[in-house]
């Protein structure tokens, strides 16, 4: 009876001290391709390496609005999961309050070998507060068969060509539209919006914060976008609903000459079991503007540490963060789920140049992608933009009173 | 007389529990957010929280965004609550006579019903899609819409849309209330008045509706109620876009998008107490004008 008892002591007390030196960490993660696969066979290989540290995943809803709603309900009510939170590029300002403050750990993730553009978006108020995970950019798919058929040796330079090629072919194909993007009233509509803006000379804030977007430059750009629906009819009126999945079921079908997308889209295309263009697509940067510039919007997602968590569970959480964003798991990321790593060294990595070949060569674009507006109040800033230049994509009304009344409402939302 | 005393001491003891839940679950997140919408607040720890009085709601009735919402909601909710009581009673009368696979067709009417609306909004939204939607290309063929038309990206058709899928997805709700109302009126009432020699309409608005009157009352409250706060189809099929935002959908703005980026919350507190306003007076009106007895 004692010998039991002393081995049913043993027993307990083993599973006392191994339970206390395991700690439990919890991630939120998207699901958009196979970017979830992947992040569960990383998991795999990072728990190897690390006995005593369990990573569970919470899978959360893909468009970005709704995992907002999400992050809100988890961090206003205090709660110390999820321990490391995915953020779009765009919320670091605003989530800052909640966030882990990471400046002192700066060289143990090496942030130096980061594609400056995206620490910069992770910088608030001087502190580091998120570790660029994967970044992003706008970016012109075309069919190159139709191109070449039609006898345009490159892709358009300009948005001028872009209409004259589009109007071309259109002209003579059957069943095809010309140019398809993201015209729905929603976030992907103001990285769109930034894209024309910018390249025709305008944008919404200068650097000291101030409202600049009321510029003749602005009325162009969106007049431009509203021409390409009317009056070239190069863009079909229903892209006023669209968002990145509707754009790219129409490109894949083959019903579209142009599409602006993402770079996740680019494997999809080219699965010949999904897609009707399969080999046909290329891919260049966005058309420059009359100012001579070309712009991308710079998107993309990073890892931030919740402040609730536990000093145990947030050493935990660097450890994977630090994992993920590392030069192997960037590299294994982007050749497997096609997303674009934010170590700049990757990019000259010969595996990634045979498996995404687009990704180096645009290296240019990425590294120069325009990034929205940064402060507390973006979704705020979003929300305006979206409601005016939608209200003028759908005639609402003109493109002169739709910047004017953003401009003035921009102002009131800024407190100037 | 003792007796009964402790009756109704063992009484309270029992409802107890009950006005508990009730309190926590109902009545405490009402008065929170009566309480919320007098101060100017924000779920953002750096932003101070100050009492402003009515302040709030005076705002909110100058900004054109709210009544832009709340005149859609009111549109929303009369045209599709009209017009599933319209199909419902048809509907649920249909279904009242004998027929052959009567009890198919009842189980059938209510799929629209079963299918969760978020789910079902997604459905249309793809109906109504312009590329190869069943919709765009019915309404294209019926030469309704000219090719290429986006049904959900226009001011003027996507509303009507919306209403459409609500209609679809709750007539069969007010058909299956009507009907359980339909089959308490007693079948001798109806003969008696065949010997009186009344005529069909004359049955029908003699009997079959006043008898049906809190029936009807109960199953337009419910509606009434649903619709004033409708949020998910519109979320779903435009989000909010081209004039179709409704109150919850800009309290959604209010409360989630903007949760951490300023003093909102009390404003959308004040927003919360409106639509919880308006509802109470819809339910007034039909309580007070379909006598109906609450207790």
């Amino acid at each position: 009876m004692k010998k039991l008892f002393l081995v049913s002591l043993l027993l307990v007390l083993s599973v006392v001290t191994f339970a206390a030196s395991r700690v439990t960490i919890t991630m939120t993660a998207g699901a958009v391709g196979k970017e979830l696969e992947v992040l569960y066979s990383q998991l795999d290989v990072f728990m190897k390496q690390n006995p005593n540290i369990k990573v569970s995943v919470m899978p959360m809803p893909n468009s970005s609005t709704e995992r907002h709603d999400l992050y809100v309900t988890y961090l206003a009510s205090g709660e110390k999961e999820p321990t490391v939170l995915m953020l779009d590029v765009i919320w670091p300002a605003e989530f800052a309050p909640y966030l882990e403050d990471l400046s002192a750990d700066k060289d143990f993730f090496e942030l130096n070998k980061f594609l400056p553009g995206t620490v910069k978006a992770a910088t608030v108020g001087g502190k580091i507060v998120a570790i660029p995970w994967f970044t992003d950019a706008g970016m012109l798919y075309y069919r190159k068969d139709l191109l070449e058929k039609y006898g345009f040796k490159n892709p358009p330079r300009t948005w001028d060509e872009l209409v004259t090629m589009a109007k071309t072919i259109t002209a003579k194909e059957k069943n095809i539209q010309g140019f398809v993007w993201q015209g729905a009233r929603y976030e992907g509509l103001v990285c769109d919006f930034m894209e024309y803006l910018i390249s025709f000379g305008g944008d919404v804030l200068d650097d000291d914060g101030n409202v600049i977007v009321n510029s003749p430059a602005a009325v162009k750009a969106l007049q431009f976008m509203v021409d390409m629906i009317y009056t070239h009819k190069i863009s079909p009126q229903a892209v006023t609903t669209y968002m990145e999945e509707e754009a790219r079921r129409a490109f894949q079908n083959g019903q579209a000459v142009f599409m602006r997308n993402w770079p996740y889209a680019w494997a999809l295309l080219n699965d010949p079991k999904e897609s009707k263009v399969a080999g046909k697509v290329g891919v260049a940067p966005l058309p420059a503007g009359p100012s001579g510039k070309s712009a991308a919007t710079l998107g993309g997602w990073m890892l931030g540490i919740n402040k609730n968590a536990s000093s145990e569970e947030k050493e935990a959480a660097k450890k994977l963060v630090k994992f993920l964003t590392s030069y192997d798991q960037q590299l294994y990321k982007a050749v497997n789920a096609g997303q674009n790593p934010t170590m700049m060294d990757v990019y000259k990595d010969p595996s990634l140049k045979k498996a995404a070949p687009f990704m180096v060569e645009l290296y240019g674009m990425f590294i120069n992608a325009a990034p929205r507006p940064r402060t507390a109040k973006y979704s705020e800033i979003s929300d305006v933009i979206q409601k005016h230049v939608h209200a003028a994509l759908t005639k609402q009304t003109t493109p002169q009173k739709a910047i004017e009344e953003m401009a003035k409402e921009l102002n009131k939302v800024l407190g100037k | 007389m003792k007796v009964k005393t402790k009756e109704t001491v063992v009484a309270w003891w029992m409802v107890l529990p009950a006005l508990l839940v009730i309190s926590i679950i109902a009545f405490f997140p009402l008065f929170k957010t009566f309480y919320d919408s007098f101060y100017e607040s924000s779920l953002r720890p750096d932003i101070e929280k100050k009492f402003v009085g009515f302040q709030n709601y005076i705002e909110l009735f100058k900004d054109d965004r709210f009544i832009a919402a709340l005149k859609t909601t009111i549109i929303f909710t009369i045209v599709s609550v009209a017009l599933e009581t319209a199909f419902g009673l048809l509907i649920a009368i249909v279904v009242n006579q004998p027929f052959k696979f009567r009890g198919v067709v009842r189980v059938a009417m209510l799929i629209p019903w079963a299918i969760p609306t978020a789910i079902s909004s997604q459905m249309w939204k793809w109906m109504f899609n312009d590329q190869g939607g069943i919709m765009t290309k019915l309404l294209e063929s019926l030469h309704l819409i000219e090719p290429g038309v986006p049904i959900l990206g226009l001011p003027n058709t996507a509303l009507w849309a919306i209403i459409a899928v609500d209609v679809w997805k709750t007539t069969p709700f007010m058909a299956l209330l009507i009907l359980a109302g339909l089959q308490l009126v007693p079948e001798e009432l109806y003969e008696a008045a065949r010997i009186d020699g009344a005529g069909v309409m004359q049955r029908f608005t003699k009997i079959t509706i006043p008898m049906l009157s809190s029936t009807i009352a109960v199953a337009l409250i419910f509606r009434t109620l649903d619709a004033l706060r409708v949020f998910d189809v519109v979320f779903i099929m435009t989000r909010g876009s081209v004039g179709t935002e409704t109150l919850a959908v800009y309290n959604r703005v209010l409360l989630m998008d903007r949760a951490f980026t300023g003093p909102w919350f009390g404003y959308g507190s004040a927003l919360s107490v409106i639509i919880f306003l308006l509802i109470s007076i819809f339910a007034i009106i039909y309580i007070k004008s379909l006598k109906l007895k609450l207790d």
